[in-house]
């Protein structure tokens, strides 16, 4: 019990520090992964009219992620610097391949059927994929938004090493000091941080599903 | 497709209001009469970080901005090399052995006056980078082990601890593994090896020997973990390892645009100890202060600031 009252204790006592850090952590998620969601959504459409190009786009994005972020980190720091700009790009990079494989996969299994409906009633290239695929692909690109902002939040830590600040820093200092409370003081918000965007992103999930494919409440 | 479009707007606030709220934070901000000051990442470099912050803000007129605890020395030399002028920084304190072998790839050598007179000079041809005067501590790597392991086996030196290597696993740090002037030059200088290596983190190399998962690690002579965790270090008996004199490292061109900087760390040319700075190290480490607050309280105790 004393040992979990010091903990609350020094979390207080470093309030002001924690929640500067939440708020760049949570600064340098949002940015990288709302450019990813920028880049990679039409990137995903787009990719579903050129099958050829589908390969090598996904190709490149499995690269990208496979490459240890520590490693990307060092590439990045000759060419951009150290701080905020380097981290949020490297996280940027790692969101990309849930989103774009998401809204890919998303757009191409529409049933066909409902696609030949939709073009026997003389629908465009357009309106079929902004009135028919996109709002059926929707629930599942917002499963790959979900990933991707969920796996920011832990890789986002890892910018305190090129000081750009975020939680990581109470975690790594805590870790180089063998300081216990310093590293659960960054872990915990981390942590929390993680789970509710979880919570709202699944809200908004659930949101935008088409009333038609909810699942129906059990009889 | 109103729901979509709904979601979109409300995500699209959401962002507008982080950028309103963090232009004033993190916004490019006016670059003119600042200094970037940087450190790597561990306990002593945090100390000295912030004395090197204190000091400038205490005897010029110059904004200190803090970019403490960077992973490692190629990401606080890389980003010194930039300046901050370049997302980079313009100054940290780096240890002259480190220079030689680490940076420079050159011949380990022993006399501290020679290593500091060849960084000196290769690091302004090179980058124009300026090393100011040595503090005085020489923060050398040196191994230690626990201090009844010592007394049960009776071992003083690196070449004592010889004769049971290949039975001890040795914790080091990743940066020590691979350098020259780290483990693959130790091996050859003292003709032996440990039965494993274990290259981890720096803090975490002493929880690994004080739950007797390595029995040997390597560290750094002013370190203040060594006395809380009741460590001894062992006695480099054939000089194997360079002098590593803690000095500020700065920015060639930051240093001709506010040449007062130089004026500021001359001041403490020399006047720090092993012993001075290994009592500063274990404020934090074992005390568990703050960093920002142990080099304040020293520099003021010297009348520095």
């Amino acid at each position: 019990m004393s040992i979990f009252s010091q903990y609350i204790s020094f979390m207080l006592e470093r309030q002001d520090q924690i929640l500067e850090l939440t708020t760049q952590h949570l600064y340098l998620t949002f940015i990288a992964v709302f450019f990813a969601v920028l880049v990679a959504v039409p990137l995903g459409i787009t990719i579903t009219r050129f099958e050829k190009a589908a390969g090598i786009v996904v190709g490149i994005a499995n690269a990208v992620q496979a490459l240890p972020s520590l490693a990307l980190l060092g590439f990045l720091i000759p060419i951009l610097g150290i701080g905020s700009k380097p981290s949020i790009v490297m996280i940027f990079l790692y969101s990309l391949l849930p989103i774009i494989k998401n809204t890919y996969t998303g757009l191409t299994n529409v049933d066909r059927a409902i696609l030949e409906a939709g073009r026997g009633m003389g629908m465009t290239n357009w309106q079929l994929m902004k009135m028919v695929q996109l709002p059926l692909a929707l629930p599942v690109i917002m499963a790959g938004i979900r990933i991707s902002a969920v796996t920011a939040v832990g890789l986002t830590t890892i910018a305190a090493l090129i000081g750009a600040g975020g939680l990581g820093q109470l975690i790594y200092r805590g870790i180089s000091m063998v300081n216990n409370r310093m590293i659960i003081a960054g872990a915990v918000p981390a942590m929390v941080l993680t789970l509710v965007i979880d919570f709202l992103l699944n809200i908004l999930e659930k949101l935008v599903t088409p009333k038609g494919i909810r699942r129906k409440a059990k009889k | 497709m109103r729901k979509l479009s709904l979601a979109i707007f409300v995500v699209l606030f959401a962002i507008a209001q982080v950028f309103c709220f963090s232009s004033t934070s993190y916004g490019a901000g006016e670059s003119a009469g600042k200094v970037v000051v940087g450190s790597k990442n561990y306990t002593e470099q945090m100390v000295v970080g912030h004395m090197v912050a204190e000091l400038i803000e205490a005897h010029t007129d110059l904004k200190v901005e803090r970019k403490l605890h960077l992973g490692g020395t190629n990401v606080c030399f890389e980003a010194l090399k930039r300046g901050s002028a370049n997302n980079g920084i313009d100054i940290y304190v780096e240890y002259t052995g480190t220079g030689l072998v680490n940076i420079l790839q050159m011949e380990s050598k022993t006399d501290p006056q020679e290593v500091y007179e060849i960084v000196k000079k290769e690091f302004e041809d090179r980058w124009n980078l300026i090393w100011l005067e040595p503090w005085g501590f020489n923060n050398t790597y040196t191994l230690a082990v626990k201090e009844e392991f010592a007394k049960e086996n009776g071992i003083e030196t690196f070449s004592d601890l010889g004769k049971l290597a290949d039975r001890l696993v040795f914790g080091c740090t990743m940066e020590f593994a691979e350098r020259s002037d780290g483990y693959p030059g130790f091996k050859k200088a003292y003709g032996y090896s440990f039965k494993e290596v274990k290259a981890m983190d720096p803090g975490l190399m002493y929880s690994a020997i004080d739950n007797d998962l390595v029995q040997v690690i390597s560290a750094f002579a002013t370190d203040g973990l060594l006395v809380a965790h009741k460590l001894k270090i062992l006695k480099d008996d054939k000089n194997f390892f360079p002098p590593y004199f803690a000095a500020p490292l700065v920015n060639g061109e930051v240093l001709k645009r506010y040449p007062q900087i130089g004026d500021v760390f001359n001041r403490l040319a020399n006047s720090i100890t092993d012993e001075d700075m290994q009592q500063l190290n274990y404020m934090v480490d074992g005390e568990g202060r703050d960093a920002a607050e142990v080099a304040r309280i020293f520099l003021k105790e010297r009348s520095y600031i």
